[in-house]
């Protein structure tokens, strides 16, 4: 009872002194938004004098059209908006010169430019970067989703196939949480809070910035930190590509989508607890979502739904030993990746 | 006759009266159909093309019996009146519709015609024509987000039969 008492007395007095070491999530939010703004600041700042670039299209009836835009200033979506309302509203994804491009990042210079939407011939890569923006969505919506008193960490998200049935997102919450496990209700609340995000129609915006200011804007989070590193290793121009939603930042694998308004039905369907991690208690959301324009009868929705609150399992290959000759190809191993349980480790290392 | 108000009423009367008379709306109709076996696919006014359907159908009958039957030759060669058709009739279309019992053609209607008539115009064909499709059919993508979703749930339900949802 005394000890009690102490440590509330404790607590309040060193309150501040604790808040010192550990910034509300809030002000961590708007630190890594100034940090971010600021970049972006810079960046359009390295194009003072305006300089024109000649953009040509390519795509179903545009085909030979050529647009005078400005370099470092047009986006894609502005091409989009010289053409017709359609091409703003359906466009998510754009390739440039071959190469995916966000819709909102600024083009530099004279390329050929094609509009991706759902609807196309072979809308695959709009497929994968659509099921990124959608864990990108949840994971913003679990960091704002908790009290100011316990700790969210968002770990690095595995490419997930979309014939899994659904997009995850590995989470670590607090300590104090660890034996907390969501009801339905909860679930409920995670989704209303992304149909809010989803109803507010914000942009993703894109940002290439070089390895050391991503360590700054996510200085109070190690587990981040990591994955910046790892990023700036694998990729060929040694940059990361940080995504800002309203006034959240988020690090990503892959291009996203223009706006979170193109997803329109959305639903955190489970969350699966896998265990004690490096970083604590490791858990998986999982979710489901429709693009606008394609939307489901009630009745797909519910089967699908339903799957989508199984487990989905990955398996992650960092290194295989190959004992045959570097040509015989991995369909070979096929079959032993079909029934592994997840977090399995298969070793690749290339023949010298 | 007698002059009776009947003959000036037609209701329920399904003979239609085209041209001058019987045998002009024979007349008219034979080079219609001539043209509709020249060309596999034609377009005419509706009503027109209405009372071509029923006797290129029934030509389609005749010239199943083959060109060797006396009373088949007769019909084909009253009927089309450019004589270079007879043996395309007997030769082409007639095994085209080998497997068929009825259904020959198909009708489909169009736009009224631009002149001051707007006369109500259709399209007739026979089946099997090399043309491009008068409904085109339209093909669900494959690859798209909610078919890709839909494989993978096949899938699962192949691999993972449930006992039986209550």
């Amino acid at each position: 009872m005394a000890t009690r008492t102490a440590c509330q007395v404790f607590r309040r007095r060193f309150s501040s002194a604790a808040a010192a070491l550990h910034p509300s999530p809030a002000e961590i939010r708007s630190r890594r938004n100034a940090v971010f703004s600021r970049e972006q600041e810079r960046q359009r700042a390295l194009y003072p004098r305006i300089e024109k670039i000649e953009v040509s299209l390519r795509g179903p009836g545009l085909d030979g059209t050529l647009l005078i835009m400005n370099k470092g200033m047009s986006t894609p979506l502005s091409c989009a908006r010289h053409l017709t309302e359609y091409h703003v509203d359906n466009s998510a994804l754009a390739l440039v010169d071959g190469e995916l491009w966000p819709l909102h990042q600024p083009l530099t210079d004279s390329c050929t430019l094609t509009l991706l939407t759902f609807n196309d011939s072979d809308p695959t890569l709009l497929n994968e970067a659509y099921w990124r923006s959608c864990s990108a969505l949840l994971g913003q919506v679990l960091e704002t989703a908790f009290k100011d008193d316990y700790t969210v960490e968002l770990l690095n998200t595995l490419e997930i196939p979309v014939t899994s049935g659904a997009f995850c997102c590995d989470v670590v919450l607090d300590p104090q949480l660890d034996s907390w496990t969501p009801s339905p209700e909860s679930l409920r609340s995670l989704t209303r809070g992304a149909q809010q995000l989803i109803h507010h129609n914000l942009a993703w915006e894109p940002l290439e910035v070089a390895p050391s200011v991503a360590l700054e804007v996510f200085s109070h989070s190690r587990c981040k930190q990591e994955e910046v590193e790892q990023k700036a290793s694998d990729s060929p121009k040694g940059t990361v590509m940080l995504y800002r939603c309203g006034d959240h930042v988020l690090l990503s694998g892959g291009p996203l989508v223009a706006r979170t308004g193109l997803c329109s039905q959305y639903e955190v369907t489970a969350m699966h607890s896998l265990g004690q991690g490096p970083w604590g208690h490791h858990r998986r959301t999982q979710g489901l979502s429709l693009p606008l324009q394609l939307q489901a009868h009630h009745t797909i929705w519910r089967r699908l739904r339903q799957r989508a609150e199984k487990l989905v399992r990955t398996v992650n290959i960092s290194v295989l030993y190959l004992t045959q000759p570097a040509d015989r190809s991995l369909s070979a191993f096929q079959g032993l990746l079909d029934g592994c349980p997840d977090n399995c480790l298969l070793h690749v290392l290339p023949t010298p | 006759m007698r002059l009776t108000l009947q003959m000036l009423i037609s209701h329920g009367r399904v003979a239609r009266r085209i041209g001058l008379g019987p045998e002009s709306r024979i007349h008219m109709l034979r080079n219609i159909l001539t043209g509709l076996v020249r060309h596999e696919r034609i377009e005419t006014t509706k009503v027109r093309a209405d009372e071509v359907r029923f006797y290129a159908e029934k030509l389609i009958d005749y010239a199943k019996k083959g060109d060797t039957d006396e009373k088949a030759m007769k019909m084909a060669s009253f009927w089309l009146t450019e004589k270079d058709l007879v043996p395309k009739l007997f030769k082409v279309l007639a095994p085209r519709f080998e497997n068929h019992s009825t259904g020959y053609t198909r009708m489909a209607q169009i736009p009224n015609r631009e002149n001051l008539d707007r006369a109500q115009m259709a399209v007739l064909e026979y089946k099997g024509n090399p043309f491009p499709p008068l409904y085109p059919v339209k093909k669900e993508n494959e690859l798209n987000l909610i078919n890709q979703l839909l494989k993978g749930y096949r899938e699962e339900r192949a691999r993972v039969p449930n006992i039986g949802t209550p």
